[in-house]
């Protein structure tokens, strides 16, 4: 079977970088509830800019990690068509009542090129249609990041997978991460949508079920359906448009084959598509 | 061939990582500093190959497998990948839009220097010598999306240039253009030819167009054989020549003329024999005006917004008539097409389409009657009909034939073309084998070359038997080997009553199969007359034959021998 | 229409950003609604004021329609779910107690005069800092910002340039597509167009990415690179380090604070020097960059200004009574700095 070889290998330290980087993302997103009384980020309505930065910085440092030591040409053009589509396909189906089909393409890329590439993906992708379409705010470094998540992971699926499991398998995930992106950045904002002082408020140093509890109600009576309804539009779109759009990825993918010749040497063999 | 060029092929082959076909083989070949050299061959015989083998695209970029040495300035490919022989090989593909990275035209032309790590002041200069050798100062702050194919041509030359390279590698940078837009970017190559001394590697498909230019010509074969020699040398015996060779090997002449210029100098005798005979036997070519009409339009219009692009064309097409609608890009000629086929913008006019199947064959002659010529039976209206109603009567080939196919294998859009009109099964396979013979039915769409997908696509539009055939620009990317096919389908389509009317820039090639010519400017039918008459009287439309024979009213060598053959 | 005096063009887009980004911070320490409306007033003379004639510069005002269902959005959770109490009541709503399982938190109640009022504060200072971001895509081009990212980000920079290249390509290819489609006189359902059109879209954009690198290639795209470096790497993962526990550090209440800022801060400095490195391994050059000039510096100082401000009104004195205090008025006008240096121009 024609697999392809991921097409932005990770070195051990990049990996170790990504992993670091989704640990600090993960304090990041869930800072409601982890936030103890007395800390720095209590009361302060200065922690969507704190911690935005600090995702922004988490971002350009895994940025620069993936780009350090160059990237085949290929990769980037690659990169830039597939974060094309997805900012595209955002206004669209911004329409749709934030439906956001823009992860449709960050699934499949990061399930055809690999777990570096899906990383570089997701986070390429919101940067591009954000600046596209004037969508920049605070906002913008945690979707960067839940959306590099997603292309990593999609990375991570099975390799050997094939045919209808493959679809049923990427609907699934699809289906899951849209539900969970929505919850997270929910989360992550809960404080700022709702301010202090409502029943529903976050409570910095309340034990973790309470605020849990407060987060739930207030997720099920705003968001619960657009997040349903983005899960099922995305498993949906991937049941319709995965199979195509695989075979014309993978076929790229081959078209870019890059066997190296006898003594054409050089380090860029390891960075190029290629088929085993 | 001096043994020192400044490229250098020594013993190579090539072959790609999917392929058991050897692209090139053994190729051996030297060519000289300064030189224009046009590399010839049929579609898919390995010239966009040889192109980038020259600045290691091959195989670096592409894989594959390289036999022998290719080397550039003394710098061997195999160990410089594209990228270190930036500062010395320029290379423009097929297709200069596709390989824009930037937005504006000098961030296009700054973008190779800033990869090279010149300095701001370096970078300046070079931007204004390049833009004032290309004539590109009135689009220096444009957006690259908004230029015309032309000066996108030019811009794609410039930003290679700017890296001063020696040697400049050119595929097809004419085919798409219209004959003003290849003028322009001929005229510039010739500048950097004789005033730069930079050795020009240039592919093309358009012979008639640059064979005048060249100092050596390299004639990769199907096989994967190149032969390098003059000019003149290569044409004699290549399977490939434009009109003009053809007419020289007809005439005996020798040394072979390679300009009209030439040409008319030696054409004396030829043209005296032919006119004496001429005059009484040059009939009216097969004459349409009793055959029944296919589609009316009156004062049809199309606007876009402001922009004005048909104002009230009258237009007449029978049944059995081939005619070329021709024009510059943006006269109209697309807007037309669309608008007759239905599913285009019209603002105002009419447009009717008549069922002209009663009329066929055998009851074609037997009813020649004025009732018949006048057309009693209503027409339809293109835009009232569904589109599986409309592929019965008008069937319309668009500018990018690949845009209809979306299926993993040639059978697949076959059967998915039957099915959608109601078709016997085999019905669009039937054709293909027709109009390209040999084709495999499991071949993926996206891997047939453009003759090939054309086929294709032609063979799934014509599935549902419709009587009006439009085809936009039909022979972009076609060698003369597919244009000669693709002459015999619309010929044999026409013979059967189908009314075909196609937008060209090819003069050569309506020259070969129009009845009757159409020139179109600035949304206006300026001229609508028999082929024969339109394009000799057109400067910029002339056929070679037409402009070497002036004023005798032949188009084609097929003309000429035919003529000859019945003087003698 | 372009602002007054609309020659944004020729200025740094960081100066920009760096204002925008000093008075975004400015916000957050804002005392009341007074003091953030003179912020807001000021970003938005500014704006009017200095922006060009881009796409981009019409982007203010959709900010400001969003900015303004923030505010709506704080008051309209108050009214439903606020705890409710404070003085003067100005709509005397009932309270429906809701069951224990959601909480037994209380619907409605009556809105007090000062609870509304810090519903409206409050969200008011979140809508100023959308606004900041607001300003600076309005007076930024960000092709141009693109451009002045560090070396080191290349991947992000190179890619995003060309997304945003074939961004509007893919919607007229679609488009042509969808047209051309229409003539094969099939009826599809509408899963199976959907996938119909875009195949030859996708298809086509995947071999136009393909030629894109290729002529990336052959101009010398990553000439003067080398291999990657483990300095770069060692250096990136020390910051990543820091960032994870700094963040963790801002979140519990027993750190002490001094520990969680130089912990983000030297996490910070390694993720810069680390950069600067990976920077000057690459010898790519920049064609008309952007110069850092004088009125460049006074833009982003004046950013900075503010923000200092802010932050040693909000330390030393206790926030004026009436929810605004002098400092913040020298706070607006302090933002308002680049009209004069735009003017000098």
């Amino acid at each position: 079977m024609k697999s392809i070889r991921p097409v932005m290998p990770l070195g051990f330290r990049t990996a170790v970088a990504l992993v670091l980087a989704t640990v600090a993302g993960i304090l990041a997103f869930t800072w409601p509830l982890l936030t103890g009384r007395g800390s720095l980020l209590e009361h302060n309505a200065s922690a969507p800019v704190v911690l935005g930065l600090v995702l922004l910085g988490v971002l350009s440092v895994v940025l620069i990690a993936l780009g350090e030591g160059g990237i085949d040409a290929k990769a980037i053009a690659m990169l830039g068509l597939l974060a094309a589509v997805g900012a595209v396909l955002r206004p669209l189906s911004a329409g749709s009542a934030g439906i956001e089909l823009v992860f449709l393409f960050i699934v499949l890329g990061g399930r055809v090129f690999g777990t570096g590439f899906g990383f570089a993906l997701g986070s390429i992708t919101l940067f591009a249609s954000a600046l596209l379409t004037g969508g920049l705010g605070p906002w913008l470094p945690f979707q960067m990041l839940a959306a590099s998540w997603i292309g990593m992971g999609a990375g991570l699926l099975p390799r050997g997978l094939r045919g209808r499991y493959e679809i049923a398998v990427l609907a699934g995930y699809a289906a899951v991460c849209g539900f969970l992106y929505g919850q997270a950045m929910n989360l992550s904002f809960w404080p700022f949508t709702l301010g202090p002082g409502t029943a529903l408020s976050f409570q910095a140093g309340a034990p973790l079920a309470e605020n849990l509890h407060r987060f739930v109600i207030f997720s099920i009576t705003t968001s619960l359906g657009w997040d349903l309804a983005r899960a099922c539009v995305l498993a949906v779109g991937i049941a319709i448009l995965g199979r195509r759009m695989l075979d014309a990825l993978r076929r790229t993918a081959r078209l870019a084959a890059f066997a190296p010749a006898a003594g054409t040497g050089g380090h860029n063999d390891l960075l190029s598509m290629s088929r085993e | 061939m001096t043994p020192d060029g400044i490229i250098r092929f020594d013993r190579v082959g090539f072959r790609y990582a999917d392929s058991d076909r050897q692209v090139l083989r053994d190729v051996t070949l030297a060519v000289p500093e300064g030189a224009l050299c046009l590399v010839i061959g049929p579609t898919g015989s390995g010239k966009s190959t040889l192109l980038q083998l020259v600045n290691g695209l091959a195989p670096h970029f592409t894989g594959g497998e390289l036999a022998g040495t290719v080397t550039v300035d003394g710098r061997d490919t195999r160990t410089h990948p594209p990228r270190d022989l930036a500062d010395l090989v320029g290379v423009v593909g097929q297709d200069p839009a596709a390989g824009f990275v930037t937005g504006r035209v000098d961030d296009e032309l700054a973008y190779g220097m800033e990869q090279l790590g010149l300095s701001d002041r370096v970078m300046r200069t070079r931007v204004e010598e390049v833009i004032d050798l290309l004539g590109l100062d009135a689009v220096r702050r444009r957006s690259l999306s908004e230029l015309s194919a032309g000066e996108q041509q030019r811009v794609a030359i410039a930003s290679v240039l700017t890296s001063h390279p020696r040697i400049l590698a050119l595929d097809e940078p004419t085919s798409a253009l219209d004959p003003n837009g290849a003028e322009e970017v001929l005229a510039a190559i010739l500048r950097l030819v004789h005033d730069l001394g930079i050795t020009v590697l240039m592919a093309e498909q358009r012979l008639e167009r640059v064979i005048q230019y060249a100092d050596s010509m390299v004639l990769v074969g199907a096989d994967g054989t190149v032969r390098l020699g003059l000019p003149t040398e290569i044409l004699e015996g290549s399977p490939l020549a434009p009109p003009i060779v053809e007419l020289g090997r007809l005439a005996g002449w020798n040394p072979m003329p390679r300009s009209i210029r030439d040409a008319r100098r030696l054409v004396g005798p030829m043209r005296d024999r032919l006119s004496a005979h001429l005059s009484n036997q040059l009939d009216d070519p097969a004459s349409h005006a009793s055959a029944p009409v296919a589609l009316t339009t009156k004062g049809l219009q199309v606007r876009y917004g402001a922009v004005r692009a048909l104002a009230g064309v009258d237009l007449t097409l029978r049944a059995g008539e081939v005619t070329a609608v021709m024009g510059r890009n943006g006269s109209g000629k697309s807007s037309l097409l669309w608008a007759l086929q239905g599913s285009g913008v019209r603002t105002g006019g009419t447009v009717l389409i008549y069922d002209t199947t009663v009329y066929d064959t055998a009851a074609r002659e037997a009813t020649q009657t004025a009732e018949v010529r006048h057309q009693r039976q209503p027409g339809v209206d293109p835009r009232s009909l569904n589109p599986e109603e409309a592929i019965h009567r008008v069937a319309l080939v668009p500018q990018s034939p690949s845009d209809l196919l979306y299926l993993e294998s040639v059978g697949a859009e076959c059967r998915a073309a039957d099915s959608a009109v109601g078709a016997v099964a085999g019905t669009a396979q039937k054709l293909l084998d027709r109009l390209a013979p040999g084709l495999s039915a499991s071949r993926h769409p996206r891997d047939l070359s453009e003759g090939e997908r054309l086929a294709l696509v032609l063979a799934i539009q014509l599935a549902g038997q419709p009587r009006v055939l439009l085809l936009d620009e039909p022979t972009r990317g076609l060698d003369y080997d597919a244009k000669r096919r693709l002459c015999e389908v619309l010929n044999e389509l026409a013979a059967r009553g189908t009314a075909v009317l196609l937008s060209s820039h090819d003069v050569e090639f309506v020259a070969r199969i129009a009845d009757r010519v159409l020139v179109l400017a600035r949304g206006e039918l300026l001229t609508d007359g028999p082929a024969r008459e339109v394009l000799t009287a057109s400067p910029s439309f002339a056929p070679q034959v037409a402009r070497i024979l002036h004023p005798l009213p032949l188009l084609t060598v097929d003309a000429v021998r035919a003529a000859l053959a019945a003087e003698s | 229409m372009p602002g007054l005096l609309a020659q944004p063009a020729t200025i740094h887009p960081m100066a920009w950003w760096g204002w925008a980004f000093g008075i975004a911070i400015a916000t957050t320490r804002s005392p009341g609604v007074i003091s953030t409306g003179l912020l807001v007033a000021a970003l938005g003379l500014v704006v009017a004021v200095c922006r060009g004639d881009s796409p981009y510069a019409r982007a203010f005002p959709a900010y400001l329609a969003l900015a303004a269902t923030i505010v709506a959005i704080r008051v309209v959770f108050y009214i439903l779910v606020g705890i409710k109490g404070g003085t003067g009541s100005v709509l005397p709503l009932p309270r429906i107690p809701m069951p224990d399982w959601a909480g037994g938190i209380e619907l409605l109640g009556p809105v007090s005069g000062s609870g509304l009022m810090s519903a409206v504060s409050a969200g008011l200072a979140l809508a100023a800092l959308l606004l900041c971001f607001g300003a600076a895509i309005a007076l930024t081009d960000p092709l141009r910002t693109l451009r002045s990212l560090p070396a080191s980000l290349h991947l992000l920079g190179t890619a995003t340039v060309i997304a945003m290249m074939l961004a509007p390509q893919l919607v007229e290819s679609w488009q042509r597509v969808r047209r051309a489609q229409k003539l094969r006189g099939q009826r599809l359902r509408k899963a199976h167009s959907v996938s119909a059109t875009t195949t030859p879209v996708l298809q086509d954009a995947l071999e136009r990415s393909l030629k894109i690198a290729a002529s990336m290639d052959s101009r010398g795209y990553a000439r003067s690179r080398s291999g990657g470096s483990g300095a770069v790497l060692t250096l990136m993962i020390a910051a990543l380090v820091a960032a994870a526990l700094g963040t963790y550090a801002l979140m519990d209440g027993t750190t002490p604070r001094w520990l969680s800022i130089s912990l983000l801060a030297g996490g910070a400095t390694a993720a810069f020097v680390g950069s600067v490195v990976a920077s000057r391994r690459i010898h790519a050059t920049t064609y008309r960059p952007d110069p850092w000039r004088m009125r460049e510096a006074l833009i982003a100082m004046s950013g900075v200004g503010v923000a200092t401000l802010a932050f040693v009104s909000a330390a030393v004195g206790s926030p004026g009574t009436a929810g605004w205090s002098a400092a913040f008025l020298l706070c607006a006008a302090i933002a308002t700095v680049p009209i004069p240096v735009v003017m000098a121009l």
